[in-house]
């Protein structure tokens, strides 16, 4: 952890790699049902990172993460099942594969899909489309805008989260 | 699924600016300074100074005020940096937060019991008894909102604790800038209705604790 808020990325993402295994250890026994133990384990892993500034230097770093995993765990069970799983849910349903639905359903959601997106920036709405559509891996849609995969990533993720917040319903005004 | 969480592993680690040190009471200093700013610039236009603030200023009674406030809201901010983190015990701080309303409370009863009876009603209550809390209240409150802005950009898995605390520090640093307002004179006046305002603001923040949740 202390590479880690030095900005030492190697160490630091072998340490998150442990973590995820204790967290999928601690969630398996006590996740509410119906939730998705690794979308929690994501999660702890997100705040892990983005809270780092919160962990003293010198304390037990597995206190400190199970202290957020606890958190979490309270968050999920508080908001109930549905609202930790709608948005990420609902976004990735709209990118289903056609022959999942039926042909009037599908142009609706054909419909849906292009107000949506439109909602989005120039940039994270070619990036969906590229990864989540036409089927291009990561790398192809690195390589065709210019940026490195991480950043597809992140992108992708990104514009797939808002697209969760602001239609996911549940979760608008939340946060 | 796993799959899925190694792609996320390497992209957060692969975004990973340095942390600077004590990051945390950093940003708790700045929601309380912010805060603060606002606070002072409502006691300027709400209340304005005391006139004779040259003259109070050379009492020990002005820096007693003073002092108590502050160093309670002081004490309780380092308590608040603790419980923004995960894992965080109030620890032994917490406890030192009581000595400043111990040494007034010893003063205020000394006080007390050498004023003959008919003049400790007035002693008691001053002219502003039923000013003093609220006004604490509202001068304190944009200090509370300025913590509460800091430790929800942080980690506090506490909240109901952390909120009251956050309203207790800003009670107390809310109450030494209304210090500045007010020319009650006494120990006993101090210890209650400067202690009962300082409440009201941990009441509140333990109230407003759920705006502390994060994602």
């Amino acid at each position: 952890m202390l590479a880690g808020l030095a900005g030492e990325a190697e160490p630091y993402r072998r340490l998150l790699n442990e973590l995820s295994g204790l967290l999928r250890g601690f969630y398996a026994r006590r996740c509410p049902p119906g939730v998705d133990a690794e979308d929690l384990v994501q999660e702890t892993l997100i705040a892990v990172h983005t809270r780092r500034a919160t962990y003293d230097v010198g304390q037990p770093f597995t206190a400190w993460a199970y202290a957020i995993a606890r958190y979490k765990l309270i968050d999920a069970l508080r908001r109930g099942r549905a609202h930790l799983r709608a948005p990420q849910e609902e976004a990735d349903a709209l990118f289903a594969p056609p022959e999942l639905r039926g042909g009037a359903e599908a142009a609706m959601a054909a419909r849906d899909l292009e107000r949506v997106l439109a909602d989005l920036p120039e940039r994270s709405r070619a990036l969906i489309r590229d990864v989540k559509i036409t089927g291009l891996s990561t790398r192809e849609a690195a390589e065709k805008h210019g940026m490195t995969e991480s950043a597809v990533k992140v992108a992708v993720h990104r514009g797939l989260k808002a697209l969760g917040g602001k239609y996911g319903g549940s979760d608008v005004g939340e946060d | 699924m796993s799959a899925k969480t190694d792609d996320l592993i390497q992209s957060l680690s692969a975004d990973l600016p340095k942390v600077a040190p004590r990051a945390a009471a950093r940003r708790v200093a700045l929601g309380l300074s912010l805060g603060g700013a606002a606070s002072a610039v409502l006691m300027l236009a709400w209340l304005h100074p005391r006139p004779d603030l040259a003259q109070a200023v050379m009492t020990p009674m002005f820096w007693m005020k003073f002092g108590y406030a502050a160093a309670t809201g002081l004490i309780l901010a380092g308590v608040l940096t603790r419980l923004a983190k995960p894992a965080a015990r109030p620890g032994v701080l917490a406890t030192v937060a009581v000595a400043p309303f111990a040494v007034v409370a010893l003063m205020a009863v000394g006080r007390f019991v050498q004023t003959p009876p008919e003049a400790q009603h007035a002693l008691l209550m001053g002219h502003s008894s039923m000013l003093c809390p609220w006004r604490i209240l509202a001068i304190g409150a944009p200090m509370l909102a300025g913590a509460i802005w800091a430790v929800r950009g942080l980690a506090p898995t506490r909240l109901m604790l952390a909120g009251l605390v956050a309203g207790g520090c800003a009670g107390g640093l809310g109450a030494a800038i209304y210090a500045i307002a007010c020319n009650e004179t006494s120990a006993p006046f101090l210890a209650i209705w400067y202690t009962l305002g300082m409440m009201a603001l941990a009441v509140t923040g333990g109230l407003a604790s759920r705006l502390m949740r994060w994602r």
